[in-house]
This record gives C-alpha cells, structure tokens and sequence, in this order.
C-alpha cells in the first residue's frame, strides 16, 4: 500500500512533536518533514512533493494563509490541512479561499487529523465539527434577529444534490457522470444554486455547505 | 520617585513669583484713602463756603440795617430841627402849638430810633452814637429852655438863637452820623476783606488737597499699572508652562498608547506561543495517551477526559485573553476580515445584531492605522453593547484618495456627547488624533449614536484596493 506523504508545518516544536506523534501512529501516513514557519513549509513542499501539508494558520513571516495559496498555486496536486484556533468564518473562508480542503481547530486536532488527511488526500473537504456547529449558529442567528429567510429553501431538490456534490469537491463532469447528466446541465443548476444562495466562488459554496450541515 | 516628590513640593509650598494677597489690599486701601481724601475735602470747602456765604449776607444786611437805621435817624433830627428852627422863628412870637406837637413828636420817634439801633455795637460805634445821644439831649435841653421861654423874651433872639445854636448844633450832629456812617462803611469794608481772605485760604486749601488727592492717584495708578504688568508676565508664563505641559501630555499619551500596543502585542504572543502551544502539546498528548491505553483501562480513561476538559477550558481562556490584548485577525486576515471577525464576536455574545460594510479598503495599510480602526470599532462596539443597550450596529469603513473614514452607529439609547465623555471616548480621540484625525460623536438621548472617524493617510501608505 502507498503510503501517504505528510509535510507538517508550525511555529511550535511542541505542536510539531504532538502532531508527528499522532500521525505515525498511522502505518499508512509517513511524515516526511517538518517546517517552522511558512517560507519554509513552500520550499519543503516544492523539494518535497508531499501529498499532504498539515499547516497552522497563525505562523510568523509568511502566515498559513499564504503559504496554502503559494503551495497550490505551484502544486496542484499537493492538498493543505489548515490547523486553526478559530472556528470563526473569516478564517474558515479565508482558507478555502486559499485552497486548503480541510479546516481542523487545533483543539480537536488529535482525534480528526487522521481523518482530515485521509479526507484531503482523496480530495474530498473535511472540517472539525465545531467549526460547522459555530457557523451554523451564526447564520441561524443573522436570520433571528435580521428577519431575513434560509434561501436554501428556494433550491430544488437537484440543485441540493448538486450543492452537495460540488461541496465536497466534485468537479461537473464527475457529478454529470454520477448523476447521468450532462456537463451543461450540470453548470446550469451549479449557477442556479450559486445565484440563489447569493454565493460568488466555491469557497463560499463550501462554507455555505458547511454551515447547512451538508458536509463534514 | 523623584519627579513626584518635586511636584508635590511645588504644589504644597506658595508660589514666590505669585504677588501677594497683601499687595492687593494694600492697592485697594490706597484707593479708597484718595476718594476719601477727594471726598472730605470737597465736603470741607462746600461747608466753608456756605459758611462765607452766610457771613457776607449777615454783614450785609447789619449795614443796611445800620445805615436805614442812621438814615431814618438822620431824616428825624433834620425835620426836628426844622422844627424847633420854625417853632423858635415864629412870627410873632407865638409859638404854634401843631409845631409844638410834632415836636414832642419827633422826640419820642428820635429816641425810640436810638433804641432800636441794632444792639451788637462796637465801642467806636457806641461812642458815636453816645455823641449823637449826647447832641440830641442838648437839642432837647435847648427846645425846652426855648420853650420856656415867653414870646416876648423869645422876640428878637430868635435869629441869634439860631444861628448860634440851632445850626452850630445841626452841623456837630451832620458831623457826627456822618462819622457813623463812614465808620459803618469801613467796618462792612473791612468785613468784605476778611471774607476775600477767607476765601483765598479756602481756594489755596482746595489746591493743596486736589493736587495732593492727583498725585496720590497717579500713584496709585502706577503703582496698579506695575502690578497688572505683573499678573500679566505671570499669566503668560503660566500659559507657555500650560501649553508646554499640554505639549507633552499629549506626547505622552501618544507614546502612552504605543507602549501599550507594544506591551499588549508581547504579552499576547507569549500567551499564545509559551502558554497556548504547551497547553496543545498537552492536549495532543493527552489524546494520543488515551487513544493507547488498553479499551479495559476506563478508569484512567476518565481521568484522562478529565484533565483533558480542564486543559481545553484553560486553552479557551487564554486564547480569549490573548485576542483580546492582539487581535492576531488583523495579522492572519486582514483589516475587514478581522473587523467582520469582530462583528461577529460581538453578535454572539451579545444581543446586538453587527454588520460590517467596506469599500476600497486596502490590505497593506500600516500596522499602527489597522490598529487604531480595529480598537476604535471595538471600543464603539463595546459601547453600544453595554451603555446604550442597542440591537443592532452598523460599521463602515470607507478608503478614498485622502484617507479612511470609520462610522459606527447603532440604534441603542444614545447618550449627551458634551457630558458622558466617558474614558472609551476620550481613548478613541488620542488614538485618532494621534494619526492627526478627527473623531466627531453625534448622538443624543434616544436617538443613538453614530462616531465618525477620519484618518489622513500618509501619501505611502497603501493605496485603496
């Protein structure tokens, strides 16, 4: 079995250390560096190649931030784990926006990391359940106290399918295969979704999915 | 502390340069010695020269009644002689009893006009008027020896009698009111010179104290005019200190809030990197200890949930501690995401509702202008939340050409901004005005509150995006 390369980046050696730890408990996963701060996780992970980064969000010089943007702009095939204490969606969304796949608060981070990494290395989205839980209580609140309406009620039935499918990482010739469908179709009710949800970009879909509860 | 004790000194003992109460006192007595002095002076001289006025109006009428009186007097011995001349040169040597009558007449009115002479006489006054007295009683001795006299002894000396005693008589008497009068004359003269006198002395008087009373007030007018020069030099100098201290100050609590930035920055990153990342560590290795025990170990299993709970509430607490002396938003995600961060903040834990618009707000702007936006709309937040009790709150921020404005107003109970400057304000205002812009609070009770920011940015500083 291949096992999966994990690059671990973050400021603290004892993060690092704790991290390694549950990691290697896996015999599918392999640590194959270590860095300590973003300008050296890029270069680890342009020399390295690694299949998975695990990033802290928060680190000195170049930020995780970055750092996730500048590794999946040069390595398409490179997924990022971004470690966080926020569960807020500024951060959440930031991420994405960035290109990590899977959002994991450093609190939980022992028993989902495993998980995240098996999630984001087959591509697929994973966030740490508090994180949806606070992001769904934000939005139930908004919609409280502004008076406003859950727009996911406008979605048809097919467009929640495709909401869905696109959220956990799906391309739309994936989902026109899966569902019998053809890729135009499959465009048009992604545009549907993205118009009556008030969405610009995949970020804010994932969120958005997050947020309903629609992934994990 | 050295500095303190030096204040304290200055403050406890009086000032040396500060003129004395006494001086003050001592200005107002003179002040109102010289309007005293004008006053009683004044007063004197009215007096006196009422007092002359009065003088001269008694000498005059005593001259006039003296002169009427000799007059009416003179008048009485003329027709008495006339008379006695007329009675003595009868024709035929029978006297007239009509003349005789007036006569007697005469006499009494002569003597009773004697009598009534005013009675406040000089000697030399009295003595003529004794001569006078003394004239007319021999008038009378001699009308009353010629009448006596028969017609027959009367005829043919009628003309000696005449002549010889009759005129002789009348001319000693003209002679003699003549005198009385001359002397009455000299004697208002003389009275009229007393006075003219008197009043030379007053007007030299009224000189001396009026020149006294000006040159006493020109000195109290310089004297007044050094001591305002005085005040004045203090005053000034106590202004330059003013400003000086203010100067400073305000350098102060520039510097003041920098420090704090810098203290709160360090203190929070310690927290985050020693205390936060120990405490993971600890929690990762607390996981993947239990994650290893044996399924059969549920006691130490427990225990090990346990300690993991009170590290994770620990974790929590310090990582609130921390965000809240840095917000590290502002370095992971920017300005508006850390603003919109805080909204959100805010709207869990409270029951206001925050929205959070921008525009054209860049990313690099300087630290220390993210910082003074970010604590200015927390503060507001802060605000409105606990004083004002609002439901919800809007924050924009705005960047143009000239710099970024920051409003943020809510629909709580608003506030009087002239009265309730309360700390937060005045913190807000020196963190703007420390980056030279201007904070304007507009509210009323009510009416909520909007606090509108704008702060100039330096030509480098990021352009809006």
């Amino acid at each position: 079995m291949r096992q999966t390369r994990v690059l671990l980046a973050d400021d603290h050696t004892l993060i690092r250390a704790g991290l390694r730890l549950v990691v290697e408990q896996r015999p599918e996963f392999a640590v194959v560096g270590e860095a300590s701060d973003g300008r050296e996780a890029v270069t680890l992970a342009q020399s390295l190649r690694p299949d998975v980064v695990v990033m802290d969000i928060g680190m000195p010089g170049l930020n995780g931030i970055e750092a996730c943007l500048q590794i999946r702009g040069s390595l398409p095939d490179t997924q990022v784990v971004m470690l966080s204490m926020h569960s807020d969606e500024g951060y959440v969304l930031r991420a994405l926006k960035a290109g990590a796949r899977a959002y994991l608060l450093k609190d939980s981070a022992e028993a989902d990391l495993a998980s995240a990494i098996r999630a984001a290395s087959e591509g697929k989205s994973f966030f740490s359940p508090a994180v949806g839980k606070v992001l769904l209580e934000d939005y139930m609140r908004t919609l409280q106290r502004t008076g406003a309406e859950d727009s996911y009620e406008l979605l048809s039935p097919r467009e929640r399918e495709i909401l869905q499918l696109v959220a956990e990482g799906k391309s739309s010739k994936e989902i026109a295969a899966l569902l019998n469908l053809s890729v135009y179709t499959v465009e048009t009710h992604r545009a549907h979704v993205m118009q009556k949800l008030n969405l610009r970009g995949v970020p804010e879909l994932i969120l958005y999915a997050v947020r309903k509860g629609i992934i994990s | 502390m050295k500095t303190s004790s030096e204040e304290s000194n200055r403050t406890a003992s009086p000032d040396p340069d500060w003129p004395s109460r006494r001086l003050r006192w001592v200005l107002l007595g003179a002040f109102l010695g010289l309007l005293g002095l004008i006053l009683i002076s004044g007063a004197a001289a009215s007096r006196s020269l009422k007092r002359m006025q009065q003088q001269e109006q008694l000498a005059r009428r005593d001259v006039a009644d003296r002169t009427g009186n000799l007059s009416g007097l003179y008048l009485s011995i003329e027709v008495y002689n006339e008379a006695i001349q007329r009675y003595a040169a009868c024709p035929g040597g029978k006297p007239d009893p009509v003349v005789r009558q007036q006569v007697d007449r005469l006499t009494a009115d002569i003597g009773s006009q004697l009598n009534r002479y005013p009675p406040d006489r000089q000697p030399e006054e009295a003595a003529f008027l004794q001569a006078i007295l003394d004239q007319f009683t021999r008038h009378r001795d001699l009308y009353a020896s010629i009448l006596v006299l028969g017609p027959q002894e009367l005829q043919g000396r009628e003309q000696s009698l005449i002549n010889d005693q009759i005129l002789s008589m009348r001319s000693q008497f003209l002679e003699s009111s003549g005198q009385l009068r001359a002397w009455n004359n000299q004697q208002f003269r003389r009275t009229d010179e007393t006075l003219l006198a008197q009043f030379g002395r007053l007007q030299s008087s009224l000189t001396e104290s009026l020149s006294i009373a000006l040159g006493a007030g020109l000195l109290l007018a310089l004297a007044s005019m050094a001591y305002m020069v005085r005040l004045e030099r203090q005053t000034r100098g106590r202004y330059r200190e003013l400003a000086h201290s203010r100067l400073e100050l305000e350098r102060l609590s520039s510097r003041l809030v920098d420090v704090q930035e810098a203290e709160r920055r360090s203190i929070s990153r310690e927290l985050h990197d020693e205390v936060g990342q120990s405490l993971g560590a600890l929690l990762v290795e607390l996981g993947s200890l239990s994650t290893n025990l044996p399924l059969d170990r549920i006691r130490i299993k427990e225990r090990l949930a346990n300690m993991k709970s009170v590290a994770e509430r620990t974790v929590g607490t310090v990582r609130d501690i921390a965000l809240l002396l840095r917000p590290s938003m502002l370095d992971d995600l920017g300005l508006i995401a850390a603003l919109e961060w805080q909204g959100r903040e805010v709207s869990r834990r409270s029951e206001m509702e925050v929205t959070v618009e921008s525009e054209d707000v860049s990313e690099d702007l300087p630290d220390e202008y993210k910082i003074c936006v970010y604590r200015l709309v927390q503060e507001a937040l802060n605000n409105a939340v606990r004083h004002a009790q609002a439901r919800s709150a809007r924050v924009r921020v705005v960047q143009n050409q000239s710099g970024i404005a920051i409003e943020v107003s809510d629909n709580g109970c608003g506030f009087q901004p002239e009265r309730a400057r309360g700390l937060g304000i005045l913190g807000m205002e020196e963190r703007v005005k420390r980056l030279g812009g201007t904070l304007t609070v507009d509210s009323a009770p009510g009416r909520g509150s909007a606090i509108k920011a704008e702060l100039p940015l330096p030509p480098s500083a990021g352009k809006p995006s």
